[in-house]
């Protein structure tokens, strides 16, 4: 089977982000950058089904600047077979449309994506690449199985409290969620073996894609702290009390209760 | 863009969701400056029953699909949301930001040459311009935007981020049935089984109460605790990572950056530290209580209301204290 996977490098969960003090910009440079954690489930699924369909390859595909090159030397390290780096800034929108034209050269039987990146979480690329490629998606799967002849997969997903489960045919987006797999690290071997590929890059312009459509629709105005809580009343009376007095600020000076 | 507003109105067996108010009352806000009109959509069995009170909340027209909308078939309803779209002429779709809206939303938005924004927290409109405001870096930094596109707008809002008011003069509410069929090409990726929730707890991204509990429970039963004092509040339950991670509760629990994003009116954070990826699930919740015996934990920097002490001896007398006032 041919297999793709999406990977983008994102800050660290606990990078620490500072908005200008006038609000026009975000200070991204120098922060640490790690594949995004969902994109990890979805490198190990494209693996798994690598490793249990004889004859399978994996592509792995990041767009974004140079450093996104890490994405898919991680890629290698594990057991990518080739990759390609888009590379430039873009708006999921973008994204999804220069990923959907690699993707359109690879032919891929499954991608796999994240559910979200978790920078700008906007749960988009998978569904868009999905529509663009005009093959079906389905989003954040907790559980997958391949059909025996291997054009379809049983999938199960979380949704809204319960579980469904959903019959997929082939070729498909898959986008993953937590819990679907344990990502393995890559061994010393690999990361040698890794040294050896090179992934193809490739620009917007070669891609089909104008500088001047490059442009998100979503103008940027303004960035901003969330929100600052001031600190508030520490209770520290027995139990007993400090519940007692706890509902009665909650219905007294909060009024939500 | 069209001056009209579609709103994805869910439901469950024909009864709609809280959430749904809220996009109705953002859709007649950013109507108004348009000159534009609401509508809504409600799809799947009991759609029509759905449909019936939403003239009162100011959609002149209600559209519905309900035959061959039995199965839960992402391509079905993305089809029927960019249909409904086209017949509505609407500028804008308005989606809860919950699991429908996670599986179609972006697809919709490609579909329709538009563009997405996810998880709005303000959402506002001028004469030929939106302005929108959401969380971005999982909590730690918001974006504002404007958008004064041709092409649709798709906006998922959070749930509990916008209020509730009912219009003072009802619209038309006109029910219509959209004829449109799912292919077989839709239904290349389609839900066969589902399993129900099996408790008649509130969902955790939709509650206006959320109880969250952490590793230093210690174990599932101690959980107990924890579903106590939400069941006493009609709570939906939550979990840390940590709690998760050592199998004291499930995974659709687990609240933080690799879990859900809640947005209650209340938070109680019973044990939970306060890590960075666990305020960005539940930072923007509106009061937040924290119960922990550290008075130095990261979570009582962001607390309304602090319980230093040990949650074992708190939480029981808060349970308590709760079931009395509410009785009374
Ligand atoms: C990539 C990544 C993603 C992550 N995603 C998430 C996520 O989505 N959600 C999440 O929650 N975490 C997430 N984490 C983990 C996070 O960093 C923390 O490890 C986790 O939130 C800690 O959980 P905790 O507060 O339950 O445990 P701890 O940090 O161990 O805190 C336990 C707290 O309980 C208090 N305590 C102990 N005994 C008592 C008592 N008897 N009474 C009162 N208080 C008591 C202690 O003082 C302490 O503050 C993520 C981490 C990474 C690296
Ligand atoms: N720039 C990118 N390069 C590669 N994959 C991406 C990129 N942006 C998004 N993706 C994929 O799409 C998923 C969802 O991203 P998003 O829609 O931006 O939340 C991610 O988890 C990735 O798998």
């Amino acid at each position: 089977m041919k297999i793709a996977v999406c990977l983008k490098l994102v800050p660290a969960t606990t990078a620490d982000l500072r908005v200008s003090p006038d609000g026009q910009s975000l200070q991204l440079s120098g922060v640490e950058t790690i594949v995004s954690p969902y994109d990890e489930f979805a490198l190990e699924a494209a693996l798994k089904v690598k490793e249990s369909v004889p004859g399978s390859s994996v592509h792995a595909i990041s767009a974004g600047p140079d450093e996104a090159l890490k994405c898919l030397q991680h890629a290698f390290s594990v057991g990518g077979d080739a990759g390609t780096h888009i590379k430039g800034t873009f708006d999921a929108h973008t994204a999804a449309r220069l990923i959907a034209a690699v993707l359109g050269e690879i032919a891929a039987d499954v991608i796999f994506c994240g559910r979200q990146a978790i920078d700008d979480d906007q749960w988009l690329v998978p569904g868009a690449l999905g529509e663009l490629l005009n093959i079906p998606h389905v989003t954040a799967v907790s559980s997958l199985n391949l059909g025996p002849e291997k054009t379809s997969f049983e999938c199960r997903r979380r949704f809204e409290g319960g579980e469904q489960v959903i019959q997929l045919q082939l070729p498909a987006i898959i986008s993953c969620d937590k819990g679907l797999n344990e990502p393995r690290a890559p061994t010393l071997k690999g990361r040698l073996d890794a040294k050896k590929k090179q992934p193809v890059v490739k620009t917007a312009a070669e891609l089909g894609v104008a500088e001047a459509e490059l442009a998100p629709a979503l103008t940027i105005t303004r960035y901003s702290p969330p929100p600052q809580k001031n600190a508030g009343k520490i209770i520290s009376s027995p139990p007993a009390e400090a519940a007692r007095e706890l509902v009665r600020l909650l219905r007294e000076e909060a009024k939500i209760i | 863009m069209g001056a009209n507003i579609l709103v994805v109105a869910e439901h469950v067996d024909g009864t709609p969701k809280k959430s749904v108010f809220e996009l109705l009352t953002v859709a007649r806000a950013i109507a108004a400056p348009r000159g534009g009109q609401v509508h809504a959509l409600t799809m799947g069995p009991g759609a029509l029953n759905a449909a019936a009170e939403f003239g009162a909340w100011g959609a002149e027209s209600v559209y519905t699909v309900e035959e061959g909308f039995e199965k839960y078939a992402t391509l079905a309803l993305v089809k029927a949301i960019a249909g409904a779209a086209q017949v509505a002429e609407a500028g804008v779709i308005l989606f809860s930001a919950g699991s429908l809206a996670r599986d179609t939303a972006g697809r919709v938005a490609t579909r329709l040459g538009g563009t997405l924004a996810s998880d709005c927290v303000e959402l506002s409109a001028a004469a030929s311009k939106l302005a929108l405001t959401r969380p971005v870096y999982a909590g730690r930094v918001r974006i504002s935007a404007e958008y004064s596109s041709e092409a649709p707008l798709i906006a998922t809002l959070r749930p509990n981020a916008f209020s509730i008011e009912k219009p003072a003069a009802p619209a038309s509410g006109t029910a219509l049935v959209l004829q449109i069929t799912p292919e077989p090409e839709d239904l290349r990726s389609i839900v066969t089984e589902v399993a129900k929730p099996s408790s008649t707890r509130p969902e955790l991204t939709e509650a206006s109460i959320v109880v969250s509990g952490g590793r230093s429970l210690g174990s599932a039963e101690n959980f107990k605790l924890v579903y106590d004092l939400a069941d006493a509040l009609g709570a939906a339950p939550g979990a840390s990572r940590a709690a998760v991670d050592a199998g004291y509760a499930p995974y659709s629990m687990q609240v933080g950056q690799t879990g859900k994003t809640v947005n209650p009116v209340l938070y109680i954070a019973i044990g939970i530290s306060g890590a960075i990826q666990h305020l960005a699930g539940m930072r923007t919740s509106k009061y937040i209580v924290a119960i922990n015996k550290d008075p130095n934990a990261a979570i009582f920097k962001i607390a309304d209301y602090g319980l230093a002490g040990d949650m074992f001896e708190i939480v029981p007398a808060l349970t308590e204290e709760f079931k009395r006032v509410l009785k009374s």
